[in-house]
């Protein structure tokens, strides 16, 4: 079982994680370059991909709330069923997911055995910051995917959604302008905006945490692996949780 | 000692890429937050118009006030006002307003499913449009609440049908009742024996009627007699020599006697005319006698001055002096 301090360590990489991203000098050539590779491999890579998937379970989740909503004669909150469902809640929690098994797997994995060979530490000696060049980069290109897929495929959606709604016609649009904008209250706003943040932040610091926390031996390395994993996924749930109870308790 | 290769090999133009999909990214939160802003109305100008309701519950902010099923107006603040109503703060878009007039009617309803709908009702569009800030009291229609009514009122007509359908109910005293008297109207006197409550009663009237009977027959002889003594009487009075010739007789002999009298009369008349006239010149007469008189006294007068002049003048005169001596 993971001790207490090592979460706290993990929360407080994190917090480090999200200043030294706030931070202009972080983004020297060296740290911009990870930070783009990491974008590049979250991001670029899987992003026409993710979005085929995506839209398609969208479509399939809207065919499915509408054609409920019209048996049981509950048409008229069909489209507020999903926006709030697809939009404000599984998309996000979509993205995350993805990116996080994709990338966040390779982030640990890369960080752990990093961690084992001591690359870190010989780039310390080196007078490079370890944090700064090698994992607030990956942190920051996390979050942007996740961000950045996440408002991407919620787009798609809101199209999607609007065409199987009321089909090629903009006379749909008052009603659907009027239904979501009652769904995007200052509260889910702000509050899909932060878990998304929170999301991508998560994806990369988890792995990265779990990856320091074993001892350098290389048999370590899976079981950091699967730790992160399984922190990560288990940050995802709690966020995600948290989130829905604040906006609907 | 360098690091064993931890980063893969150079992918090209992967800043640029990156950079791509940062502005992408920027470009995609950007657009999400305008959408909502305007989607939420924050670029629509509004005007206030405030709802009274007895209560507002199932009225959330956000919910719309709807125009004929088009939604023209969006709760923006609900509160409790001083008077203990629930006070809603509805936000109309100035291009709806003129839905709304000042003879507006606002709803409030509840169904059964979903939460409660505002809706305007406009009788006559072209009524003076509804001022900024105006405050409207709300009629409420609810589905539900009407129930608990309904359920007492439907309890109450069933005690009464259970009062009206029990063994000792007025109804049921009714009906026998009438059953006794359906049973009456089949006895020997039939409808009559119902009415008067027996057969005894029933008997009595049919023999007051027999008698009646007979009583009429006798009047018939009766009116048989006086019309027999009636025409006796016409002749007597009406017939040749009767009462009325005789009395036409008489009338013609009046009228003979009047006509005498009548100028017995005008003779009269006449010399009461004459009589007038008499009277007039015995009047006229009068006059002059006065007059008369006077001039006779004058010269009465004139003569006893004249006889006293002479017996002055007169030497015989009597000596009408006592001398004394």
């Amino acid at each position: 079982m993971e001790p207490i301090a090592s979460r706290l360590r993990r929360a407080g990489f994190a917090a480090v994680a999200f200043a030294t991203a706030l931070t202009p000098a972080a983004y020297d050539p060296a740290a911009r370059r990870v930070a783009a590779n990491q974008i590049y491999f979250s991001a670029w890579q899987i992003l026409p991909g993710f979005t085929l998937v995506c839209a398609a379970l969208s479509w399939l989740l809207i065919r499915i709330v509408i054609r409920i909503s019209n048996e049981f004669g509950l048409s008229a909150y069909a489209l507020e069923v999903t926006v709030r469902v697809l939009v404000l809640e599984l998309i996000p929690l979509f993205a995350a997911l993805f990116v996080g098994l994709r990338s966040g797997a390779a982030i640990n994995t890369e960080v752990v055995l990093m961690h084992i060979r001591g690359d870190l530490d010989v780039l310390q000696r080196a007078g490079r910051d370890p944090l700064r060049h090698e994992l607030v980069p990956r942190v920051i290109g996390s979050a942007v995917s996740v961000t950045l897929l996440a408002f991407l495929n919620c787009a798609v959606a809101l199209l999607l959604t609007y065409y199987v709604m009321y089909g090629a016609s903009p006379w749909g649009l008052p009603q659907f302008l009027r239904i979501t904008g009652e769904v995007f209250s200052p509260l889910a706003t702000i509050g899909l905006s932060l878990k998304t943040l929170l999301f991508g932040v998560v994806v990369a610091a988890i792995p990265i945490t779990s990856a320091l926390a074993v001892p350098r031996l290389q048999r370590m390395a899976p079981v950091a692996v699967m730790r992160g994993m399984v922190s990560l996924m288990l940050a995802l749930v709690v966020i995600e949780g948290t989130f829905l109870a604040i906006t609907y308790i | 000692m360098e690091p064993e290769n931890p980063v893969p090999p150079a992918i090209r133009h992967v800043e640029l890429k990156a950079a791509l999909l940062l502005l992408l990214m920027v470009a995609l939160v950007a657009g999400f937050v305008l959408y909502v802003l305007y989607a939420r109305g924050a670029f629509q100008e509004t005007q206030k118009l405030v709802l009274i309701a007895d209560d507002s519950e199932g009225i959330a902010v956000g919910a719309n006030l709807t125009f004929s099923g088009f939604p023209v107006g969006r709760v923006q603040r609900i509160e409790l006002s001083q008077n203990g109503k629930a006070k809603i703060e509805v936000e109309v878009p100035v291009k709806d307003v003129h839905w709304l007039r000042t003879t507006s009617v606002f709803t409030l309803e509840r169904g059964l499913v979903g939460g409660a709908r505002l809706r305007a009702f406009t009788g006559n569009l072209d009524d003076p449009p509804l001022p900024a800030g105006a405050e409207r009291e709300v009629l409420r229609g609810d589905a539900t609440e009407q129930l608990p009514v309904l359920l007492a009122r439907m309890r109450q007509v069933l005690d009464h049908m259970e009062h009206i359908t029990a063994d000792d109910s007025d109804l049921n005293a009714i009906l026998a009742n009438l059953r006794a008297v359906s049973t009456s109207l089949t006895g020997r006197y039939g409808a009559l024996g119902g009415l008067l409550g027996g057969d005894e009663n029933a008997k009595k009237v049919i023999e007051a009627l027999d008698r009646s009977n007979a009583l009429l027959a006798s009047l018939g002889d009766v009116s048989a007699k006086l019309g027999s003594t009636l025409d006796k009487t016409d002749a007597r009075v009406f017939g040749a020599g009767g009462v009325m010739d005789q009395t036409q007789q008489a009338v013609v002999q009046l009228n003979a006697v009047l006509s005498d009298a009548r100028s017995s009369l005008k003779k009269a008349d006449a010399v009461l005319v004459e009589a007038q006239k008499v009277g007039a010149n015995t009047a006229a007469a009068t006059e002059d006698l006065a007059a008369l008189r006077a001039e006779v006294e004058a010269s009465v007068r004139k003569i006893s001055s004249l006889i006293d002049e002479v017996n002055r003048k007169w030497p015989f005169k009597r000596d009408t002096e006592i001398k004394l001596p």
